[in-house]
């Protein structure tokens, strides 16, 4: 009777009922960058998924800001998206306003302030940006989802950020190798590296795999490569 | 966060040509505050047999207590040394007994059989399901730092010597990332004839 | 002539049949009351040098400021309504922090300009960014800095026309300074004749004797962006015409 009158009666009378809309997805992705004295290469793999589901195998993470530069973001898809249309807006109205190419410090320092406008409701996503600055030499920078901002060599963000971190900090940084000098930084060794660290994430990390696409910046453009992962 | 990761600290076990490693690190913490930095969660259990009991570091010292308990008694009513097999065995069924309110400790064994001396190395989670890989074993809280460090740097039949030097800075490398672990670490290599200890200087923060 | 500005210079953005904006040609006529300010732009920097007239000899004569810093690296020397050229200063000092801010980078001297002229020519109206000045600002303005592309002098008006110059003179005493910079202006000219030359103009066009005390000069250069010269400094380049 009682339980008749809970199915049948006015709404005030039901169970209360709690109702809930998550703004966020995780759709993982990782992205590597690293620097040179006069290049920069940028990759990231090619799985865009979420949870067990893979959504794609061929999406590219990175994405051409200026001539020069270039931004990797991975995280909740929709806001990699989002970010990424209002950022190049912003780039176009600056070269508008300004007659002039936004340098990679500028851009950099555009993305950190533009990710912090949104302190309290954040975009969810690991940024990468590599470019070339105004000495011609190769600059990564690595942001956290709110702005915060560091300028770096090399640097791994996203899914498998901690397989592949501690790697280059070893390789690059020359980390616990005592009486060993940091490699002078080329075009193979980096790309060599790359590939060994997303080999071994996508060996371990179920979110990153199926190919990586790697870019080079150098003062003469841009060029891109593809190298197949474990689609498994 | 999840209990295991209470203490902090992790171990890592390789697998080389005739020979196995085990390493960990030697930090004891609450949380983010560390309390000492020479705890060591890696224990000889016979003269080539260890295990690394990362996790809560109560359930460290409890469940290194009560295997040692146990192993005394098989070599004493069996008269033979105990295979590293017969280790894993031993605390599936010690860490099963407990299947609903269990140790907070992922052991990890590495050894070498008494008799053929072949290398042997596996991993438990807390309640008792067993791994047993060909190439490394990793546990504890940068368990995906160690396992990004030792899949690209770890070779098959590495002599004595290149494991020490692979597993150290697979290691150090792998929780200087990590905060709840590092402050230094202890590396055993185990080879028919000899263990060798070494314990590593690395960053203190 | 007179009948038709009486009808039509009433509304600020009112465009009487001959297309003009009296209130605004009135505001340009306004700079011409005020003292003479010279911008001269070299490779090796920019100067800036202004009178300061001083109507009675119990005023302070360092309390009035024409040459203002808008940011480390750009200056800039006003001329009319100065108390109008407070608001347009302080929007130039706005922006300049709000470009560095948001782009970690000085911002460039044209695009100071740009901003303010936009900031001059929201008279009238009053609209979704708040309430806008009744009537143009009294004031011209020079721009002096030091961008990408070098140094740079900008000059706006109030109907916030803005244009770059080698060198240029505003203020009453404008028409015969301008001809005296076109006669000695040259592009290969060092920071040190900039100097003299600006003092010589203003020397020429002020009615009171130039001194340490009734001119204010300053410079922005590479080294030392924008700076001001101490009075000794002043005296010791007048002393030298």
């Amino acid at each position: 009777m009682a339980l008749e009158m809970m199915m049948s009666g006015p709404d005030y009378m039901r169970d209360p009922r709690k109702h809930q809309f998550s703004p966020y997805a995780n759709n993982g992705g990782t992205s590597v960058a690293i620097a040179g004295d006069d290049f920069v290469m940028i990759a990231s793999d090619t799985r865009l998924s979420r949870g067990f589901n893979i959504f794609s195998r061929e999406q590219d993470k990175v994405f051409p800001l200026t001539p020069k530069t270039m931004m990797a973001s991975s995280g909740c898809w929709a806001d990699v998206l989002t970010l990424n249309k209002v950022l190049q807006a912003r780039l176009t109205m600056y070269s508008h306003e300004h007659h002039d190419m936004m340098s990679t410090t500028a851009v950099a320092q555009l993305l950190s302030t533009m990710l912090y406008w949104r302190r309290f409701f954040p975009y969810y996503v690991s940024n990468i940006l590599a470019g070339i600055d105004e000495e011609g030499k190769g600059v990564v920078y690595h942001y956290d989802p709110v702005g915060h901002m560091e300028k770096l060599t090399f640097s791994a963000t996203g899914e498998s950020v901690s397989q592949i971190q501690p790697l280059l900090d070893n390789q690059i940084g020359g980390l616990n190798m005592l009486g060993v000098k940091p490699p002078t930084m080329t075009k193979d060794l980096a790309r060599q590296l790359i590939h060994d660290a997303f080999v071994s994430a996508a060996e371990r990390d179920i979110n990153t795999g199926d190919g990586i696409i790697i870019h080079t910046i150098t003062k003469d453009g841009k060029t891109e490569e593809t190298v197949k992962l474990r689609r498994d | 966060m999840s209990i295991l990761n209470y203490n902090g600290g992790c171990v890592v076990a390789m697998k080389g040509k005739n020979c196995v490693a085990i390493a960990c690190d030697l930090r004891f913490g609450v949380q983010s505050q560390t309390i000492t930095t020479d705890f060591e969660r890696v224990f000889e259990l016979g003269p080539q047999l260890y295990i690394g009991l990362p996790g809560l570091a109560t359930d460290t010292q409890t469940v290194y207590q009560r295997l040692q308990f146990r192993i005394k008694m098989y070599e004493m009513r069996e008269g033979r040394r105990m295979k590293p097999q017969t280790l894993m065995a031993m605390a599936q069924n010690l860490l099963y007994e407990r299947r609903f309110g269990p140790y907070f400790v992922e052991p990890v064994i590495a050894g070498l059989h008494p008799s053929t001396k072949e290398p042997y190395i596996c991993a438990l989670d807390l309640i008792g399901c067993p791994c047993e890989p060909a190439d490394f074993v990793v546990s504890g809280t940068c368990s995906e730092s160690l396992y990004g460090m030792c899949e690209t740097t770890w070779r098959e039949d590495m002599e004595p010597e290149d494991l020490f030097e692979c597993i150290s800075q697979s290691l150090v490398n792998a929780f200087d990332r990590d905060a709840l672990s590092g402050w230094g670490a202890v590396v055993h290599i185990i080879e028919h004839d000899k263990v060798t200890t070494r314990y590593l200087k690395c960053r203190q923060d | 002539m007179f009948l038709t500005r009486s009808e039509y210079d009433r509304g600020v953005n009112t465009f009487s049949p001959e297309g003009r904006l009296f209130q605004v040609e009135y505001a340009i006529e306004a700079i011409k009351l005020g003292s003479t300010a010279i911008g001269i732009q070299t490779s090796e920097g920019v100067v800036l040098a202004v009178e300061k007239r001083i109507t009675s000899p119990l005023m302070i004569p360092s309390t009035i400021e024409k040459i203002v810093e808008i940011d480390s690296h750009i200056g800039c020397a006003v001329s009319g309504l100065v108390a109008d050229s407070r608001t347009l200063v302080d929007h130039a000092r706005v922006e300049c922090a709000n470009h560095w801010f948001v782009y970690n980078e000085n911002m460039k001297v044209e695009s100071v300009a740009q901003a303010v002229s936009n900031l001059a020519i929201r008279f009238g109206d009053s609209d979704d960014d708040g309430p806008a000045m009744s009537r143009p600002f009294g004031v011209a303005m020079l721009f002096a800095g030091l961008d990408k592309s070098g140094t740079q002098l900008y000059h706006m008006d109030p109907s916030g026309t803005f244009l770059e110059f080698g060198a240029k003179a505003i203020g009453s005493g404008s028409e015969g300074a301008q001809q005296s910079l076109q006669e000695s202006y040259h592009k290969s000219m060092t920071l040190q004749e900039a100097l003299k030359i600006a003092l010589t103009v203003l020397k020429q066009v002020m009615e009171e004797k130039v001194s340490g005390s009734n001119v204010e000069v300053a410079a922005v250069t590479p080294e030392k962006g924008f700076h001001r010269y101490p009075q000794d400094e002043v005296e010791a380049i007048i002393s030298g015409l």
